[in-house]
């Protein structure tokens, strides 16, 4: 019924009325929380306009560069000190001052306390910071991290806060209107409505924005955000691409990352294969190597990236594995069509010869329908799912529980069931394995074998870079030829703009949501 | 009169100490919130932080009574969701949001229902009856998200006249206002419609017209106030209703409310802000109730007496 509403208001959308240019609407999902305090959120992309980290993204290629506080880092040979040298010029908002080592030492300390639900936190687990001089920090590590800039960068573990704000005002002023150093600086919240800031003039780096005001608005209706982006109240929107097609048709384009920030997968959860595993649950049928293959072998994934993508994303040979991070293997995704294209006569050959159904204690498989903000397709995902594998020849139920839900069952090691996963943004290869594939990532893992565990503890130890490479990929061989997972797709963050005021939008694609590089949405004048 | 009230204000008590179990049992029966509040990655030991932190380590029975003693001074703890604030603190602020909406449907709803039910009584079988019937038809037949979001395409994308959704003024109310007066329109209508027809048929009406009573007053002054005591009755469940309804209605039209924040610490799993909010709209479920079951026995002193 949208739809159709939708499509027969093109011509009306077309005259509708464009937000001023110099405000900047961009109407969103709420987060997860919403608090000034970073420390307190899984990672706040919205606080992002304002506040940095150390180390920042080229826009482009997504790569680590000096755009964020630090203009140069260097490390110690076994990768246990990293030491970042600040840009002497940088400055916080408000009149607090330069950006000072004492600085990163104090919002490491807020970062790493009791209450911090940041996302990857644990690779500051143990890390101590010390104010070398005023723009020199140093962090000594318990562990070698080869991928410790990715705290710093878009992931965004660590956002510096200013110490001389707390000495003046406490958390309060972090509550009140925090000072960061970005170029777009914090204006006011707007409790479940949105945040707003305002570009700096003469921003310390020497950028500048094109446009005065930033809003990110909060729905969580996407038909809303779709009706405020066709009504000129937004100017940019974060719409599911089954909402997208509708904005598209009255004359709204989309702008996609410029590097995929999100990958795919079905994960055959409590494949716990090590011996002694006291959580692994022998009924599950795909603990049966030829059942996983055949599952995977039952997918048509250009199908499935045509319904759930609108064909805007890639086959994923590997999940967790990508071609900017370490273990790449195109020998890996040359093989991908031979050991895991469609084929729905070796997925029953396989499935005759472990003797699927009879031979199963409980041959049904448990398909999770969950949605998951940033997600929408999950639900989509699911239901394909069940309608190839029963074309395959598989019993299948879907289990319908929200996101938390599953949670809870990954933490205790319960989560008996083939489910959605997203590795978002797509993160060093060191990050993936230890998630999906490794029992350091306990206890939301999801996968666990002896060899694996064998590579990993080296990996995890090793400095050498061609050895760190050759181990990742030894791992990555390993999951690709076990059908460990079922890696579905590679896909761009995309957002939705008006071209009436929004120009373009350079963004990598690097954050936990894939939005970032504000400063770098273009308007119309 | 007294023990009238005693009896009921102990009755509601009594209901709202049973609404505290429920709440909070199904609050925890949907799951913890750390499972909603700690990403994908989290480590065992943020798990147990967290967990320490929200005090759910403590036994189930051990939080309840903590949780009923706080709730009883007011305080529901910490919002997760909305750090830095406490539960009760965010409600009170969302709650003027919903509170102009819902007072705003509620007139609507009395303004359009009471005499329309009045007239298609009066007129029964006539066009503007016909006209009633098939308001109340569809006002309970359509989702009050759909009528929603057909209000918001016709009225904001396409025409232009109204603001899409957000908190503003008057013009940012009147979508989701009519959208959540809708069924109460049609609810009220037929309740207004039959209690009039049964009271036009009594003795006393039609004694009145043989002495001559001009129409009007025997509408208004002698039917009506006889009959008001149906609709009157149905107040407090309307008055519950359109706070409640607000629910779905704020959370289409991103009315930043007690119902969009609901819906928004359901989806964080926010149990104080979940918590706190329900008994908020319980209190004010009980509380409206309760002023009805007053007024219900000041204008009719069966009631009392037999109460």
């Amino acid at each position: 019924m949208l739809r159709a509403i939708t499509l027969t208001t093109l011509v009306f959308a077309a005259a509708a009325p464009a937000a001023l240019a110099q405000t900047v609407t961009m109407t969103m999902t709420p987060p997860a929380v919403e608090t000034n305090r970073y420390w307190n959120t899984p990672g706040d992309f919205a606080l992002g306009p304002a506040l940095q980290g150390l180390v920042g993204h080229n826009p482009e290629t997504g790569a680590f560069d000096n755009s964020g506080l630090a203009e140069s880092w260097t490390n110690n040979d076994d990768l246990t000190e990293w030491t970042f040298k600040l840009k002497p010029n940088a400055e916080f908002h408000f009149g607090y001052g330069p950006v000072t080592a004492a600085d990163v030492v104090h919002s490491l300390e807020l970062h790493t306390g009791p209450d911090s639900i940041l996302n990857g936190i644990s690779q500051l687990e143990g890390a101590v910071a010390e104010a070398i001089d005023d723009h020199t920090v140093k962090f000594t590590l318990p562990a070698p991290q080869v991928d410790f800039l990715f705290v710093h960068g878009g992931r965004g573990s660590l956002v510096i806060y200013s110490k001389a704000q707390f000495d003046a005002e406490g958390l309060e002023g972090y509550d009140t209107k925090p000072a960061g150093s970005g170029p777009l600086q914090y204006a006011s919240r707007d409790v479940g409505r949105g945040l707003n800031f305002e570009k700096v003039e003469g921003h310390w780096s020497g950028t500048d924005v094109g446009y005065d005001r930033l809003e990110l608005e909060f729905v969580a209706e996407p038909a809303t955000r779709l009706a405020r982006l066709l009504a000129g109240e937004a100017d940019i929107a974060v719409l599911p691409r089954e909402v997208q097609g509708d904005a598209i048709a009255a004359g709204m384009a989309v702008i996609p990352s410029t590097r995929a920030s999100n990958q795919t997968a079905m994960l055959f959860n409590g494949t716990f294969l090590q011996p002694g595993d006291e959580a692994l649950d022998k009924s599950l049928p795909w603990l049966d190597i030829r059942i996983r293959e055949a599952i995977n072998r039952s997918i048509d994934r250009n199908t499935m990236i045509d319904v759930l993508y609108d064909g805007r994303a890639e086959v994923l040979p590997v999940f967790a594995m990508d071609p900017r991070h370490e273990g790449y293997s195109q020998a890996l995704a040359d093989k991908f069509d031979a050991a895991y294209g469609f084929d729905l006569d070796k997925a029953r050959a396989l499935m005759a010869e472990a003797g699927y159904p009879d031979k199963f204690e409980n041959p049904v498989i448990p398909i999770l329908s969950s949605n998951l903000a940033g997600n929408p397709e999950f639900p989509t995902m699911a239901e394909l799912m069940q309608v190839f594998l029963e074309e395959a020849g598989f019993q299948t139920e879907i289990v319908e529980m929200d996101w938390a839900g599953l949670g809870g069952l990954r933490n205790a090691r319960a989560a008996k069931m083939f489910h959605p996963m997203r590795n978002m943004p797509v993160k060093p290869s060191a990050v993936g394995i230890r998630n999906y594939y490794s029992a350091a990532g306990r206890p939301r893992n999801n996968y666990e074998d002896p060899e694996v565990e064998v590579l990993m503890d080296e990996y995890m130890q090793s400095t050498d870079p061609d050895r760190r490479n050759e181990l990742a990929a030894g791992i990555f061989d390993r999951v690709f030829h076990q059908y460990a997972v079922v890696p579905l797709a590679s896909i761009s963050a995309e957002v939705v703009v008006n071209p009436k005021t929004i120009e373009g939008w350079l963004y990598p694609g690097v954050t936990s949501v894939g939005f970032s590089h504000f400063e770098n949405v273009d308007v119309n004048e | 009169m007294a023990r009238f009230i005693t009896t009921r204000f102990l009755q509601a008590l009594l209901s709202l100490l049973v609404i505290t179990l429920i709440v909070f049992s199904l609050s925890h029966l949907t799951g913890s919130p750390i499972d909603a509040l700690l990403p994908d990655d989290a480590t065992q030991a943020q798990i147990d932080n967290l967990t320490r932190e929200l005090g759910l380590d403590r036994p189930l029975h051990v939080q309840y009574f903590t949780f009923l003693q706080n709730a009883a001074l007011g305080d529901f703890g910490d919002s997760t969701k909305w750090k830095g604030s406490s539960a009760a603190e965010v409600v009170i602020d969302r709650l003027p949001a919903t509170l102009q909406l819902g007072g705003l449907a509620l007139l609507i709803s009395v303004v359009v229902a009471i005499p329309l039910g009045v007239v298609a009584a009066v007129r029964k079988g006539s066009s503007i009856d016909a006209v009633a019937s098939v308001i109340a038809l569809l006002g309970q037949s359509l989702p009050a998200f759909w009528l929603g979001l057909v209000l918001m395409w016709v009225f904001a994308v396409i025409l232009g006249w109204f603001p899409t959704s957000g908190y503003g003024g008057v013009t940012h109310m009147v979508l989701p206002a009519i959208a959540m007066a809708w069924f109460q329109i049609a609810a009220l209508t037929r309740l207004t419609r039959s209690a009039m027809l049964e009271v036009l048929d009594a003795e006393y009406i039609k004694l009145a017209r043989v002495k001559g009573v001009s129409e009007r007053a025997i509408v208004w002054r002698h039917a009506f106030s006889n009959a008001a005591i149906v609709p009157i009755t149905y107040f407090g469940v309307l008055a519950g209703s359109l706070l409640t309804g607000s629910v779905v209605i704020e959370t289409v039209f991103a009315w930043p409310g007690a119902g969009l924040l609901a819906i928004d610490a359901i989806r964080g799993r926010d149990f104080p802000v979940v918590q706190s909010v329900v008994m908020f709209f319980a209190v004010f479920f009980l509380l409206a109730n309760f002023l009805v079951d007053i007024l219900y026995a000041v204008i009719d002193p069966r009631i009392r007496h037999q109460g």
